[in-house]
């Protein structure tokens, strides 16, 4: 099952614009729809809702957190080798790997370089094969 | 076993339906070049035109692909060889592998000829062509930026489209260089494929998964091939040993070496042109080059690139090699493919035969040849047919460096016999990865084989071979073998006999001749720490494999695309190597540096179990289950 939106949608579009993997369509000050073949659970929409419109993949409503509480991938740069998975995966293009602070610097990791764009969908958490990436409210 | 999902295309009349694929077939083959042989095998029939509808293409992953196990982004491609008439297979870094997984398939059948310029989209497990017509004619990189960043892209710049023999396909930046895929995506007027979709990919037993991916990442960090030399300095590292080791294609082969090779090195390079190292996805070797081309970014040279494209064509300018290696990436052509035929030409022109206005040491006709090469404009249409075309024609076979039609890569292999007989025998034709790669034991790597000695090396040859394509048709880049090498082993210093005396030991009969007649019953266990690959197909898959069952799929794979060729008419004929390499001794003083392939290719087919013809004998077929 993936997320929904009910009629209370009021197709403000904030859900399509967040949306990391673009499963939301519709048109402005009109219903917007889920495509369920590509929804991710992510949550992301639900989170923004100011509607409330939106139900999670149990058919639970969901309440509107307000984006500072959203957390955030937090990369532990020892555990880390740049493999790129997580950059590879973000819909939001929010993570790069970090520039070599010297010429020949070879210790480089994935950093959340784009802070605003990061939406907190945690796929980059999910996708991470040496498990280097935590999910963290900022403080 | 994970199921997996083949969709079958037909382009001619856009039907799609999933392609039946029973579980021992996948057993047998997992995915890759392996799975798409033996489904090429059976979808094609004999003689058909490589550029024809008929001619069938197989975009194709892994169960590994996109599940974040080291360097496991790549994919595949296959269809039959435009170059050779025999079987093609081209592997990828590109994101597009991973893509494609996630939108819901793990492999596509593309057949027929579309009416006009399309492309195949592939979102969320439903498939839909749509028309190309408007990207018709674009580079490569304008072809990608039509579409979402997000999606995975495999496409074709004008080379393609103008059928030059030896076009690549495109994906992000990396590319399936050889064996003229992107000519068979042009064939089918196919001018992209595009993936996307949010399916998460199973992994049977997680918590293995991420323990042994840990500690083989380790390993590769660890290693000094691939924890140092090959991120800091990227494939041309090799530059200057090959060189040393005279092993440089240089002047179309005339000479193994380069005065000034030096500058094409890859220390030179990271010196005066690197910016950054990066990597394919899911991989933490990161060899990638990157340099700067007016205030951008773009990708930087390979070292078969500079091989090629410089001592080859007798250029040590990194600066013109850039330049032609990214027009190259943008019209869509295999650089390789393109070096062995620009040389050919130039010595064609040298000694009088022909005159193509380019000549060797002369940058400045090259860029506006390659142009328009990929455009098939006179009097360069000729070189996009391929080196072995351009020989047929011209009467130049003895000094065209190709074998089976397909170009060879930049090393020579008169002073590195198991090179030398595996490029002869390489499926897919003169390449040095289906070739084995046995040169990195003869030259390149930690321990000494000496290269110039027949003893032992048809077994290496064999044993590389299988490793090479077991590795390959799992998922893997190749170089993840090399990171298998006990770091103590880099440790001997130039004085030292032990290189020598374990290069000795390799290519004594019990070593490797012995131990591949026992396989796979003689390494029943899963010594993680010896070969880490099996043991992470078993964590995704939940297959159980042992290192002599993995070695063995190799070789089942390597029998498979030899049954291909054995259809198209192929022998021991075809396993030759232009004259140059076995004729024309590359020190002239000393006879013995020439490939004497008549001295290996029968002890090669006899441990392969083939007929003295070359061709696998039934019970060899038998017993690697590809016949009943």
């Amino acid at each position: 099952m993936a997320y929904s939106i009910s009629d209370r949608c009021n197709g403000c579009g904030a859900c399509k614009l967040l949306c990391p993997v673009s499963a939301i369509d519709g048109e402005r000050k009109e219903l917007h729809q889920i495509n369920d073949l590509r929804c991710i659970n992510c949550g992301v929409c639900g989170r923004i809702c100011a509607q409330e419109a939106v139900f999670d993949e149990k058919g639970q409503l969901c309440s509107r957190i307000p984006r500072k509480q959203w957390a955030l991938p937090v990369i532990d740069p020892p555990s880390c080798s740049a493999c790129s998975m997580c950059v590879e995966i973000c819909g939001k293009h929010a993570l790069s790997i970090s520039m070599p602070t010297f010429p020949g610097d070879l210790q480089v990791y994935a950093i959340l370089s784009d802070q605003k764009a990061c939406v907190g969908c945690g796929l980059c958490d999910l996708i991470c094969p040496l498990g280097a990436i935590t999910m963290e409210v900022p403080s | 076993m994970i199921p997996v999902r083949y969709a079958d295309i037909d382009l001619s009349n856009g039907q799609v339906r999933d392609y039946p694929l029973s579980e021992n077939v996948v057993r047998m083959f997992l995915g890759g070049k392996g799975l798409a042989a033996y489904i090429l095998y059976q979808e094609l029939a004999p003689g058909i035109d490589p550029l024809s509808a008929d001619n069938v293409l197989i975009l194709n992953t892994t169960p590994l692909t996109g599940t974040g196990a080291p360097c496991t982004s790549r994919f595949n491609a296959s269809s039959k060889n435009v170059l050779t008439g025999g079987i093609a297979s081209s592997n990828c870094g590109g994101t597009f592998g991973v893509k494609l997984r996630r939108a819901g398939y793990d492999g596509l059948i593309i057949r027929g000829k579309a009416p006009h310029p399309c492309c195949l989209m592939i979102m969320d497990g439903q498939i839909t062509i749509t028309d190309a017509q408007e990207l018709w004619g674009l580079n490569t990189e304008e072809t990608q930026h039509h579409f979402d960043r997000k999606y995975g892209c495999v496409v074709i710049g004008p080379a393609g489209e103008n059928l030059v023999r030896y076009a690549c396909a495109v994906s992000g930046e990396r590319v399936l260089g050889r064996c003229g895929i992107g000519a068979v995506m042009g064939s089918k007027n196919l001018k992209a494929v595009v993936a996307y979709g949010t399916k998460s990919l199973p992994i049977n037993d997680p918590k293995s998964f991420r323990k042994n991916v840990q500690k083989w990442v380790q390993g590769l960090q660890k290693s000094p091939t691939t924890g140092s030399f090959l991120p800091r300095y990227g494939t041309a590292f090799w530059m200057n040993i090959v060189n040393r080791k005279h092993m440089l294609p240089t002047l179309n082969a005339q000479q193994v070496k380069h005065e000034e090779a030096e500058q094409i090195s890859g220390e030179y390079l990271t010196e005066n042109y690197l910016t950054r190292n990066s990597g394919c996805v899911s991989c933490p070797i990161r060899c990638e080059r990157r340099v700067m081309r007016d205030n951008r970014e773009i990708k930087g040279p390979e070292y078969e690139t500079l091989g090629l494209l410089g001592a080859n064509l007798g250029i040590t300018s990194v600066d013109w090699i850039n330049e032609w290696n990214y027009q190259s990436d943008l019209l869509g052509m295999d650089t390789m493919s393109m070096g062995f035929t620009l040389s050919l030409a130039m010595e064609m022109s040298q000694r009088g035969i022909k005159d193509f206005g380019i000549d060797f040491n002369q940058p400045e006709a090259i860029s506006l040849a390659i142009e328009k090469i990929a455009h098939r404009e006179a009097p360069f249409d000729e070189l996009g047919e391929g080196s072995a075309w351009l020989a047929r024609k011209y009467g130049t076979e003895a000094f065209a460096m190709q074998v089976k039609g397909l170009e060879m890569a930049a090393y020579d292999p008169r002073q590195s016999q198991a090179q030398g007989l595996g490029y002869a025998t390489a499926n897919r034709g003169g390449c040095h990865l289906g070739g084995g790669y046995p040169i990195y034991f003869e030259a390149l790597g930690p321990i000494e084989v000496n290269g110039r000695t027949v003893r032992g090396k048809a077994a290496l040859t064999v044993l590389m071979q299988n490793l090479m394509d077991a590795i390959s048709t799992s998922g893997y880049c190749l170089f993840t073998a090399l990171g298998t090498l006990p770091p103590s082993l880099f440790k001997f210093g130039e004085k030292s006999v032990i290189p020598g005396l374990l290069g000795k030991i390799m290519l004594s009969i019990p070593s490797t001749h012995l131990l591949w007649k026992l396989m796979p019953g003689l390494l029943p266990i899963n010594l993680g720490g010896l070969l880490p690959h099996p043991s992470v197909i078993r964590d995704v898959t939940g297959r159980k494999m042992t290192i002599g069952q993995f070695l063995q799929m190799g070789e089942r794979v390597y029998n498979m695309e030899r049954v291909f060729n054995t259809r198209e008419g192929f022998d021991r004929h075809q396993d030759c190597l232009p004259a140059r390499l076995v004729a024309e001794p590359s020190e002239p003083d000393q006879a013995d540096t020439v490939v004497q392939i008549d001295k290996m290719l029968d002890t090669y087919y006899h441990i392969r179990e083939w007929s003295n013809n070359g061709i696998p004998t039934q019970n060899k077929l038998k017993q690697l289950e590809i016949i009943a």
